[in-house]
C-alpha cells in the first residue's frame, strides 16, 4: 500500500512532464533521426533487377522472389554447378549464388542453404533479403552466408565493438536524468527526511524509487537501443536490414542484457545520490561514475580475449556479452548468468541504499 | 484511562554527541572531534499546549527535535511521546506525531492536493478517512483555491499553508516544528503563526523551536530555554518571566552563565 503509493508518484511524475517523457526518448529518436536523414543522401531504397543462379533446387527460391518484388525490385533465378556459378558471384557477373543441399525439399532435417555474395551494394542488398526470408523459415536447415569480401564481417564487428559502447552510454544518460533529480532532489528539499519521519518501512522506499525509475529509464534504453539498431547498418554503408541479419534469440538476450543492466545503474545512481548532499553534488559523483562505464566499455573492445570470470563484473559482462551476441556468437548459458548478476548486484544495491536511509550520519550528518 | 496530568511529551536526560569532520573542524575552527549537542536534557509538555524551546544557534533545537521525531537516535536517555518510547517503539511514535521543518520544500511538480493523498498514504491513513480529512482541512485553511495548481506557481505563503497542513494528515495528536518561521517574510510567518494558534484550538499540543523571542511570546504556555545543549530554564512562560520581558529574562541567564555582568 505505501510502497504502491511511493511508485506511484515517481510514475506520476514522470508520465505527466512531457519534458523528461522527452528528454527520455529524445536520445533514440536522435539516433533515428540522423539515420534518416544520411540514409535519404546515400539513397539506400533503390531497386535492383538481380540475376541470381541456383546451385541445387528448392522452391524456397519462389518465397524469396515474392518478398524480393514486394520490396520492388525483380529477381531471375538461373540454375547453374556451384564452381561456376562461385565464380560469376566473385566476378560480380551475378548478384548472388544459392546453394541448396541434395534432395533439399524432400528432406525431413539437416538440410544447408549457403548464400555466396560480393561487396556490391546490389549483391549486399539481395544478401541481407534472402538471408532474412531463408532464416525466418530455417526451422530445419542451416542458412550460411559467404562473402567474396570482408566488408560485411568488418561491419559486423564494427557493429560488434561500437554498439554497446553506444548503448551502455545512452542508457547510463537516461538513468542519470531519470535518478539524479528523484533521489538527490529529494533528499536536497528535505522531503526525504519528511518521509522518513513517517512509519514507511526504509526498504519500501528505496524499492519505491529503483522499481518506477528503472522502468522509466528503461523505455530510454529500449528507445536508445531502437534508434541504434535502426541506424548503424545504415551509418556505415551496409544495409543489414532491420534486423541486421541476427536470429531472435540474438535479440533478446541483448535485450534482457540491457534491461538487467538498467537497474543496476540506476541503483548505483540512487546511491550515490543518497550518500550526495544535494543534486549538483550527486551529479558531480555520476559523471565520475559515467566515465569509469565508459572507459570500460571502450577497454572491453581491445580485450577480446576475457575469461568467463567477465560474467560476475558489472558493465564489463553487459558490453562484453552484448558485443559477443552481435559479433554472431550466442553464448545463452553466459549472457543469462551475467543478467543474474546484475540483478543480484541490484538487489545487494536496494539493500544497501535501505541502509543508508537508516544511516543518520548519511541522512543528517553535516 | 490516560491520565490527562500525564506529559504529552517527556524527554529524559537526553544526551546525543556527533563525530565531527574535518570541514566542519575547519568551518567551526575548533580541534575538537566531537561536539555534545545535546548535553542530558530533560523537559516535559503537556496536553494541548504549546511548547517552545528556545535557543541560540547551534544550542541543540534541532538535535533534540530530530531524536524526538526518530529520525535521529539519542546515545543516553530516552524521549517518550504519548507514552511511546523512541528508542524501543520508533514507529508508534512516527504514527502519533507531525514533523516540520522549515527547510522543507515541497517538490513543485505535484499539486497539494496530490501530496496531501501521497503523505496521506504514507501514513497509512485509510481512503475515505483522508478524502474527509482533505476535505475538512482544506476548506479550514483555505487551501482549497488552490489544490489543483501545481506547487511551484504557488506563492510562499501558500506554499507553508501546503507543508503545514501536511504534516497533520495523519491527525497526530503532537506536532512538531523545528524553527518554523525561519526564512520567512512577515505575511508567510503569519501564515504560520495563525495555523499554530488554529492548531491549539483544535486541541493538539505543539512543540516547536525557535530563536526568536516575540514566538515564544505570542503563542506558547511554557518554555525551555537551551544553551549548549543543556536545558538551563523551564516552565510556564509567565512563571518564568517573572514580570520581565522574555529577552531581558534570557539575556541575564545568558550572560549569568558566562560569568558576565549585564
Ligand atoms: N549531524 C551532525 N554532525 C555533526 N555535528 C552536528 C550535527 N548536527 C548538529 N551538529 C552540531 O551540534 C550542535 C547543535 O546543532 P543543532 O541541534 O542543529 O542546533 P540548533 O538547531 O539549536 O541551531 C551544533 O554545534 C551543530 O554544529
Ligand atoms: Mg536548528
Amino acid at each position: 500500500m505505501k510502497l504502491v503509493a511511493l511508485i506511484k508518484k515517481e510514475f506520476h511524475r514522470f508520465f505527466h512532464d512531457p519534458r523528461l517523457v522527452f528528454t527520455i526518448i529524445l536520445p533514440g529518436l536522435l539516433i533515428f533521426l540522423i539515420y534518416n536523414v544520411i540514409g535519404s543522401f546515400v539513397g539506400t531504397t533503390e531497386k535492383y533487377q538481380y540475376k541470381v543462379y541456383v546451385a541445387g533446387e528448392s522452391s524456397l527460391t519462389e518465397v524469396v522472389k515474392a518478398t524480393v518484388e514486394a520490396s520492388g525490385s525483380t529477381v531471375e533465378f538461373v540454375p547453374i554447378g556451384e564452381e561456376e556459378g562461385k565464380a560469376a558471384v566473385k566476378d560480380e557477373k551475378a548478384s548472388a549464388l544459392l546453394v541448396f543441399s541434395g534432395n533439399f525439399d524432400a528432406a525431413a532435417e539437416g538440410g544447408s542453404v549457403e548464400i555466396w555474395y560480393n561487396g556490391s551494394a546490389e549483391s549486399s542488398a539481395f544478401y541481407n533479403l534472402a538471408s532474412a526470408v531463408l532464416r525466418e523459415s530455417a526451422m530445419r536447415f542451416s542458412v550460411t552466408g559467404h562473402s567474396f569480401v570482408t566488408g560485411q564481417d568488418l561491419a559486423k564487428s564494427f557493429i560488434a565493438n561500437l554498439l554497446p559502447f553506444l548503448v551502455v552510454t545512452f542508457v547510463f544518460s537516461a538513468c542519470m536524468s531519470v535518478t539524479l533529480e528523484s533521489v538527490a532532489g529529494e533528499k536536497e528539499r528535505g522531503t526525504l527526511s519528511t518521509i522518513l519521519a513517517t512509519s514507511v518501512k526504509r526498504s519500501h522506499i528505496a524499492l519505491g524509487k529503483i522499481i518506477p525509475l528503472s522502468c522509466i529509464a528503461a523505455i530510454g534504453a529500449a528507445s536508445s537501443f531502437l534508434g541504434v539498431v535502426f541506424s548503424l547498418p545504415k551509418l556505415i554503408g551496409a544495409d543489414l536490414g532491420a534486423l541486421g541479419g541476427y536470429g531472435f534469440g540474438s535479440y533478446a538476450l541483448l535485450l534482457l542484457l540491457i534491461m538487467s543492466y538498467v537497474p543496476l545503474i540506476v541503483s548505483v545512481i540512487a546511491s550515490v545520490s543518497t550518500l550526495s548532499r544535494s543534486v549538483k553534488e550527486a551529479s558531480g559523483y555520476t559523471s565520475v561514475v559515467m566515465i569509469l562505464v565508459m572507459l570500460i566499455s571502450i577497454l572491453s573492445m581491445f580485450l577480446t580475449q576475457l575469461g568467463d570470470w567477465v560474467i560476475a563484473v558489472p558493465v564489463l559482462n553487459a558490453v562484453v556479452y552484448m558485443g559477443k551476441i552481435l559479433g554472431g556468437e550466442l553464448l545463452v548459458w553466459q549472457s543469462l548468468l551475467a543478467v543474474g548478476a546484475n540483478l543480484l548486484y541490484t538487489a545487494l544495491l536496494v539493500w544497501l541504499i535501505a541502509k543508508m536511509l537508516s544511516s543518520e550520519r548519511i541522512m543528517f550528518g553535516k | 484511562m490516560e491520565d490527562i496530568f500525564e506529559p504529552i511529551v517527556k524527554a529524559e536526560n537526553l544526551k546525543k554527541t556527533f563525530a565531527l569532520s574535518r570541514k566542519q573542524q575547519r568551518v567551526e575552527k575548533t580541534q575538537l572531534t566531537h561536539k555534545v549537542a545535546v548535553n542530558g536534557l530533560s523537559f516535559s509538555a503537556y496536553r494541548g499546549e504549546i511548547y517552545g524551546l528556545l535557543g541560540p544557534n547551534g544550542a541543540g533545537k534541532t538535535t533534540t527535535l530530530r531524536i524526538l521525531s526518530t529520525l535521529i537516535r539519542p546515545d543516553e536517555g530516552d524521549a517518550y511521546l504519548m507514552g511511546h518510547s523512541v528508542r524501543k517503539e520508533p514507529q508508534k511514535v512516527r504514527d502519533c506525531i507531525g514533523f516540520l521543518t522549515s527547510e522543507l520544500k515541497l517538490e513543485g511538480f505535484f499539486t497539494p492536493d496530490y501530496l496531501f493523498d501521497f503523505f496521506g498514504a504514507m501514513h497509512g491513513v485509510e481512503k475515505e478517512v483522508l478524502a474527509e480529512r482533505k476535505r475538512e482541512l482544506f476548506s479550514r485553511f483555505g487551501i482549497d483555491a488552490f489544490s489543483q495548481v501545481r506547487v511551484r506557481d504557488l506563492s510562499t505563503g501558500m506554499k507553508q499553508k501546503v507543508s503545514l497542513v501536511i504534516s497533520i494528515v495523519h491527525d497526530p495528536d503532537v506536532v512538531i516544528f523545528d524553527e518554523p518561521t525561519n526564512g520567512l517574510d512577515v505575511l508567510t510567518a503569519k501564515v504560520v503563526t495563525d495555523f499554530l494558534v488554529e492548531l491549539k484550538r483544535m486541541g493538539k499540543s505543539i512543540l516547536l523551536s525557535t530563536h526568536i523571542f516575540s514566538l515564544v511570546e505570542k503563542l506558547c504556555d511554557r518554555v525551555g530555554i537551551i544553551i549548549d545543549g543543556k536545558m538551563i530554564e523551564d516552565g510556564p512562560l509567565a512563571d518564568l518571566c517573572g514580570g520581565k520581558s522574555l529577552e531581558d529574562k534570557f539575556f541575564e541567564i545568558y550572560y549569568g552563565l558566562r560569568g558576565e555582568v549585564v
